[in-house]
């Protein structure tokens, strides 16, 4: 028996062998494959590296068992454990404390099986010895009652060892990106992340010089320039990293101010990239041709056009007014550019660009931020991930730390207030300011609409009348700085609301708030927008898409300089109130919301202006760029860290959906009515002639439709692009499969459910068994003395001085997953207790047997549920 | 910097490269700075060198957090258990708080940094130490008993889902998934 063990410990094949596969396979190679890069991966390595990973924790375990001695001894008392008869007289009798575990059907039947089973093995003399050293395996690394305490370490390290050699042969099958993907997310220590990919390497080698001895030359090749492509796909990472913008600077904010100032930041970064490519695809297709073919500017520059983009700009790239209609042509060899073509393929394709990518931003914002089917009221378990790394400012940390605990005594306090219930009178007032808030507010932005509407309809009046250059373009700006202003000061307004209202939720009253505000400026977009195209494009004005041009380029310079002021006046001046004159006040917090939205709004206006202004984009890099400092010095010096809890990726979310709904989808339908409905100015812009802006598209349909070898652009046109059917059709599966996925969803909603009230009763079972086999343990840990006292001669003594200790790490350390948990604790820690005292007598306690027929019953049902949920249990 | 003779091994670089999560940026950024804490003598050896966790707590971006002394002790791989880090611990620990590492790897540190007494779970005891970090040991911001009590209930309440009356690691990383902010503010850039 001692033989057998050193045999198969010291065996360095025993390592690499097969077989050692199989015993554990139901467990978890299922899952192990299907889902390798996200859970099980982590589950068996996590599992590893807990216990073992540090090396700090090993010296609770009995690794003394390894000694020859204690060998010796466990083998003796083996007998005395298993009531079945002597092993050494039936060669197969090991293999029979795993049955209860491989063939869960022999289970109930009580005692028969054993006997059989071990009859049929000791029919075949040949098989016994085949088994013999994975027997002997098998007695180790099973966690079965039967066995004594030491084995169950020895288990538990030759479980690790194996599990780590599945790993690295599962690793080995894989594509090296994928591993080294795997290695990254194994949660080890660098050495023994490199051991794990040596290794890997080793039986890499191993194989191919197995398998296959030449290489031939074509994957050679390709395996060449892969490797060049990795190496230029390195070097390319590595300049992009030095372009990263502000890496530095959204360190230092962060680390002052947390993730919530700094996602405004961030925001702004993002929306910063959406204009750099729009104005290099703008300015590379369309202005670099026009520049080409434009004859010189004899208008003088003045220095008051930088304000009111008229003047000099009228005649620049800037506006649409300036692009001819023509066909450019430089070269001799007949190649030619259409403008018309360029103006509308390059504004329309990137519009799609834009369209698909706020989409695909905004679904994985939606995906990692709102997949939560059960929204839990509670927000006590926030407390375990609400701690901010980024912040490494001493001040800032005492701050958060404050506020922090202002926040959770004000949440506690809360929890206990919520119960008071208000009354029926108390109620309906409280929906009565509500209703009469919202009525409040949306009575001011429809007055606001009312009034910029009437305004710039006799702006426009102004600009017919005959007054002196100076002082028609001074009059235009008249509108702009009311807007800008109404902006500005609106907000402040809703903000002041907001202290009648009484919320239950603050963070209802921000959606309100930013609800409210969102309203009040797309709408006076909206109305802008009639304005533009109701009023100048039907004026018969000269070049009325140049005139909506610089509407918006004054409408933004205008925003931007109140933005700086409202920084300066907003944040400064405040600090200086807060800090100097009124000390209650306070050092101001930074708004996010409203800079955020800010933001939208003048984003907004930009892809509004792309089609009238080629260049706007150009124009907001700028006012980004120079809003990025102004901020962040204003933050630097005027704010402190917000004191309530931002949910940052929440509100992120929030925004990018507001940037899409309202705003982008606003923009494409203005534009829509652009180019379907409107008829282009006659006398200048690359559409002049025509009535309506698509007929550009249509006529070239009509050139392209004579010539044979592109027929497939006019059938695409005409039986996609421009078919009502195809639409339709479209639509139609579109929504159908919607509603599938919407169906698919209402059933994982009810799985996710039904697998959480799985979870809890497997937690009440185990707590119930874990309760009857203590108790148990209690009543069965006094043995009669005489007995007790030759036994601690014997070598007993160090199981029980170990016992204490392995109970206690086992029963929680094994817990790297729920079920796996149960599985350890109730059939593996526990028993090793029971079968501690006196086995002679425990063995035909009808007590101890039916707790362990309960005990590995649990087990087999974890085992199975494991199985089962793998992929579902706690990642919905 | 110690010049050349500091610089690290290109063979070792892409090693660690394709160990951690760390770019190639990150790493020497790394190990610039890991070599500012050795004294002039030790750059020579700098793999060798363990750098003890006072000094690793002078690095800016640790010297306030509260929870600095458990994020040594998790990634140190010293025997004497007193925190002080090798280079590779040192890469460890960025690698994880990197931002392009998972969230699945993020959290299993998480819940050992928070797992104060290194049992595998996190009890009442550890909540209460991870509470105490949070809002800070000082007088007035501590909350008292009863308070306390009734948190880690609420905690317990929401998160222990077998209602074994501690939160192990599957129940702590449900928890995190619920909340998308965790990716985000777990993460620590030299």
């Amino acid at each position: 028996m001692t033989y057998h063990y050193n045999e198969a410990f010291e065996n360095p094949d025993y390592h690499y062998s097969e077989t050692l596969e199989i015993d554990r396979s139901r467990e978890r190679n299922s899952s192990f494959l299907q889902n390798l890069h996200d859970s099980s991966l982590d589950d068996d390595s996590l599992y590893d590296s807990y216990e073992g990973g540090r090396g700090q924790r090993n010296q609770d375990y009995p690794m003394a068992s390894m000694q020859p001695g204690f060998r010796y001894s466990h083998s003796s008392s083996r007998p005395n454990t298993n009531p079945y008869g002597n092993p050494h007289t039936n060669p197969a009798f090991e293999y029979e404390p795993e049955l209860p575990y491989t063939s869960p059907s022999t289970f109930h039947a009580g005692d028969g099986p054993y006997v059989r089973r071990a009859s049929d093995m000791s029919d075949g003399g040949s098989f016994s010895q085949r088994y013999n050293r994975r027997q002997a395996d098998l007695v180790y690394r099973m966690p079965s009652s039967l066995l004594s305490l030491d084995s169950n370490a020895e288990t538990y390290d030759k479980d690790k060892y194996k599990q780590e050699e599945k790993l690295i042969k599962n690793l080995a099958s894989m594509s090296s990106r994928e591993r080294v993907k795997a290695i990254q997310k194994t949660p080890k220590t660098m050495k023994e992340k490199r051991d794990i990919r040596n290794k890997i390497l080793m039986e890499k080698t191993k194989k191919s010089v197995s398998s296959s001895t030449q290489i031939n030359c074509c994957t050679q090749c390709l395996y060449k320039t892969a490797l060049s492509y990795q190496r230029f796909k390195n070097g390319l990472s590595e300049y992009l990293h030095l372009l990263q913008l502000w890496q530095k600077t959204l360190k230092v904010i962060g680390g002052k101010f947390g993730t919530s100032v700094l996602s405004y930041f961030v925001f702004l970064k993002w929306l910063l990239t959406f204009n750099i490519f729009s104005f290099l695809v703008n300015f590379s297709f369309i202005t670099i041709p026009q520049l080409i073919a434009s004859g010189p500017n004899n208008l003088s520059f003045t220095g008051l056009e930088l304000l009111t983009g008229a003047g000099y700009f009228k005649q620049t790239v800037l506006y649409y007014g300036f692009y001819t209609n023509s066909t450019i042509t430089k070269t001799e060899n007949n190649s030619s550019y259409n403008m018309q073509l360029a103006y509308i393929f390059t504004i329309g394709i990137y519009f799609i660009i834009c369209f698909f990518s706020l989409v695909y931003s905004m679904a994985k914002s939606f995906r990692k931020n709102f997949i939560n089917p059960q929204t839990y009221s509670g927000s006590a378990a926030k407390l375990l991930c609400i701690w901010d790394f980024n912040i490494t400012n001493g001040k800032a940390v005492k701050l958060k730390q404050s506020n922090l605990s202002t926040q959770i005594k004000e949440s506690l306090s809360e929890v206990t207030l919520e119960v008071l219930n208000l009354s029926l009178k108390q109620r309906i007032a409280r929906i009565a300011v509500h209703l009469l808030v919202w009525v409040a507010s949306l009575g001011i932005a429809a007055a606001c609409c009312a009034g910029v509407y009437f305004l710039s309809r006799n702006n426009l009046q102004l600009l017919e009348g005959n007054k002196s250059e100076l002082e028609n373009e001074a009059a235009t700006l008249v509108l702009p700085i009311v807007v800008s202003l109404l902006n500005l000061l609106i907000p402040f307004c809703f903000a002041l609301f907001g202290l009648i209202e009484k919320f239950q939720y603050p963070r209802h009253q921000l959606y309100t708030t930013v609800i409210r505000n969102i309203c009040l400026k797309i709408s006076i977009i909206g109305i802008l927008c009639y304005y533009w195209l109701n009023d100048v494009a039907t004026s018969e004005k000269e070049c009325w898409e140049s005139l909506v041009g610089q509407d918006i380029y004054r409408l933004i310079v205008i925003d931007f300089i109140f933005c700086l002021l409202g920084s300066f006046f907003g944040e400064f001046v405040r600090r200086i109130i807060g800090t100097k004159c009124c000390k209650k006040l306070g050092v101001p917090e930074f708004d996010i919301a409203r800079n955020v939205l800010d933001l939208i709004y003048t984003q907004t206006l930009a892809w509004i202006g792309i089609f009238f202004a080629p260049l706007m984009p150009a124009m907001q890099i700028i006012s980004f760029f120079i809003i990025f400092y102004v901020k962040k010095v204003s933050l630097m010096r005027n704010c402190q860290p917000p004191r309530k809890v931002w949910r940052a990726s929440q509100m992120t979310t929030l925004f990018i959906f507001l940037l899409f709904f309202p705003s982008f989808t606003g923009v494409l339908s203005v534009m829509a009515v652009t180019i379907w409905r409107r008829t282009p100015s006659k006398q200048c812009g690359p559409f002049q002639g025509l009535t309506s802006i698509i007929d550009a598209i249509s006529g070239w349909i009509h050139i392209l439709d004579s010539y044979s070898s592109s027929k497939w652009v006019v059938w695409i046109y005409h039986n996609l692009i421009g078919s009502v059917h195809f639409f339709f059709i479209l639509t139609v599966i579109v929504l159908i499969i919607t509603y599938l996925y919407w169906q698919i969803i209402e059933g994982r909603r009810i799985m996710v459910r039904l697998l959480h009230e799985q979870i809890i009763n497997e937690g009440k079972d185990k707590m119930f068994l874990l309760n009857k086999l203590r108790a148990l343990q209690t009543s069965k840990l006094d043995p009669p003395k005489g007995e007790q006292q030759e036994r601690s001669s014997s070598s007993y003594q160090p199981y029980r001085r170990a016992a204490p200790q392995m109970t206690a790490s086992l029963e929680r350390p094994f817990g790297r997953n729920g079920r796996d948990f149960y599985v350890e604790s109730s059939s593996a820690g526990i028993p090793e207790k029971t079968s501690l005292s006196p086995a002679e007598e425990e063995g035909r306690q009808p007590g101890i047997s039916e707790t362990l027929a309960l005990a590995l019953r649990a087990r087999q049902q974890a085992e199975w549920e494991m199985e089962d949920n793998d992929d579902e249990d706690f990642r919905p | 910097m110690g010049g050349s003779a500091s610089q690290l091994p290109r063979d070792l670089l892409g090693e660690y490269q394709e160990l951690t999560f760390l770019t190639k940026q990150e790493i020497v950024l790394a190990h610039k700075r890991f070599s500012e804490l050795l004294s002039k003598e030790e750059r020579e050896s700098i793999l060798q060198k363990r750098v003890p966790k006072s000094k690793i707590l002078t690095l800016p971006e640790l010297r306030a957090n509260p929870f600095q002394d458990r994020i040594c002790r998790v990634f140190s791989t010293s025997e004497d258990e007193d925190g002080s880090m090798s280079f590779e611990d040192f890469l460890d620990m960025l690698s994880v708080f990197s931002d392009s590492a998972t969230s699945e790897i993020k959290s299993h540190y998480a819940f050992r940094i928070f797992d104060f007494d290194d049992d595998g779970t996190l009890d009442r005891k550890d909540l209460e130490k991870l509470v105490n970090c949070l809002t800070g040991e000082g007088d007035e911001t501590r909350l008292s008993e009863s308070e306390m009590d009734q948190l880690i209930e609420n905690i317990l309440e929401e998160s222990d889902i077998d209602k074994d009356g501690t939160i192990n690691l599957s129940e702590f990383q449900h928890v995190i998934s619920r909340s998308p902010d965790f990716a985000s503010s777990f993460k620590i850039v030299l």
